[in-house]
């Protein structure tokens, strides 16, 4: 089951950009609080102590006690981290309000374990299709991750999700979607094969031209005299 | 080497690159990946360059993807040409990238090893990079 976590987060009033980047430059994230049947609610929280929580927590399926203010804590998940496209820091958190006793969907990490024999004797990749899995539970049951045993696949095999032991917990997922397989090795390509595909380079075709073209592009030869 | 295979015009203006990778700026592959923190064209040759020094460190084993594709061309006039007559002839092509893409991706290597192909890779590319690791959201 999830562990507890606590976050503390204060009511925000100012909006718009100019603002956010404020807060943002302040050591603040501007965040958001929404869910089902309460009104939406814009808050700031400490970058800090909140990119520390993300580190210890699987973000999109962990139970968090948010205190706003001191006001009596909410339960919440998070819906969204938005970060920066390449710098470590974090734009804005999206955090959804629930109902302790109503059923949501969630998902959660997929962890493989054990090394594939396809790997490990016969050299073979092992690609894992998918990370996370869809499931719908109430949110004081939303198990941690799940594990997947892989040690048993060879080059060929793969396992679907309806592999996955979800211990009695509905998986919304397609259960014969991938969730990893062991693939043939990848053969480094003879070079001399690389030379020739360099030398066979053609001009592409331009779409809606008729082939006459080549007769026109003889032209920019006479540019150097 | 990367290239269209079909292609509405031959030749193109040369644009801007502005602002940051609004997409591809996420691992969706594989597990480690080479994201570019700068802006700058990326020509196919650079491309396949890199790709031959990643798969070369990895010998066998590992599986890399390319997340970009060069597909606008580049025009260059010939040597000693006076300015003016039009635009040059097409010579090559080139991927834009926008600070923030994912360059390259590799799954089923060790991270040392990992690391290692994404550096010598970086080596071949005209922009500053870093390597990356997915993360479990």
């Amino acid at each position: 089951m999830t562990k507890q976590i606590k976050l503390k987060a204060q009511h925000r009033d100012e909006r718009g950009k100019a603002r956010a980047r404020k807060l943002r430059r302040e050591g603040s994230v501007p965040a958001t609080m929404y869910g089902r049947g309460f009104e939406p609610e814009s808050l700031r929280l400490d970058e800090r102590e909140f990119s520390v929580l993300l580190g210890r927590i699987s973000a999109g399926s962990t139970l968090i006690d948010l205190e706003v203010d001191g006001a009596p804590a909410r339960k919440v998940l998070i819906r969204e981290v938005q970060r920066h496209p390449w710098r470590p820091s974090i734009l804005h958190v999206d955090f959804f309000r629930i109902n302790v006793d109503e059923e949501i969907k969630v998902a959660v990490p997929l962890q493989l374990m054990g090394e594939a024999t396809g790997v490990k004797n016969e050299g073979g990749i092992l690609q894992q299709h998918r990370y996370e899995i869809q499931i719908s539970c109430l949110p004081t049951e939303i198990p941690g991750g799940f594990e997947i045993d892989v040690s048993e696949l060879e080059i060929g095999d793969s396992l679907l999700v309806s592999d996955v032991d979800a211990g009695g917990i509905t998986v919304l997922d397609d259960p014969d979607s991938f969730v990893a397989a062991v693939i043939p090795p990848t053969i480094l390509v003879v070079e001399e094969e690389e030379e020739e595909e360099l030398e066979g380079e053609l001009e592409p075709e331009v779409i809606g031209e008729e082939r006459e073209g080549e007769d026109g592009e003889a032209e920019p030869e006479a540019e150097g005299s | 080497m990367l290239q269209p295979k079909r292609v509405k015009y031959r030749k193109l203006q040369k644009g801007r690159l502005r602002g940051q990778a609004g997409r591809g700026n996420k691992i969706s592959f594989g597990d480690y990946g080479l994201q570019a923190i700068e802006k700058g064209w990326i020509s196919n040759r650079q491309i396949e360059a890199a790709r031959v020094a990643m798969t070369r460190h990895i010998k066998r084993g590992g599986k890399v993807w390319i997340r970009i594709f060069p597909d606008r061309p580049i025009t260059r006039k010939p040597a000693e040409t006076r300015m003016g007559k039009g635009k040059g002839n097409p010579e090559g092509w080139v991927a834009p990238v926008k600070a923030g893409r994912l360059l390259f991706e590799l799954e089923g290597v060790p991270t040392p090893i990992a690391k290692r192909a994404m550096e010598l890779a970086a080596a071949k590319l005209p922009i500053r990079t870093k390597f990356v690791i997915r993360e479990a959201d």
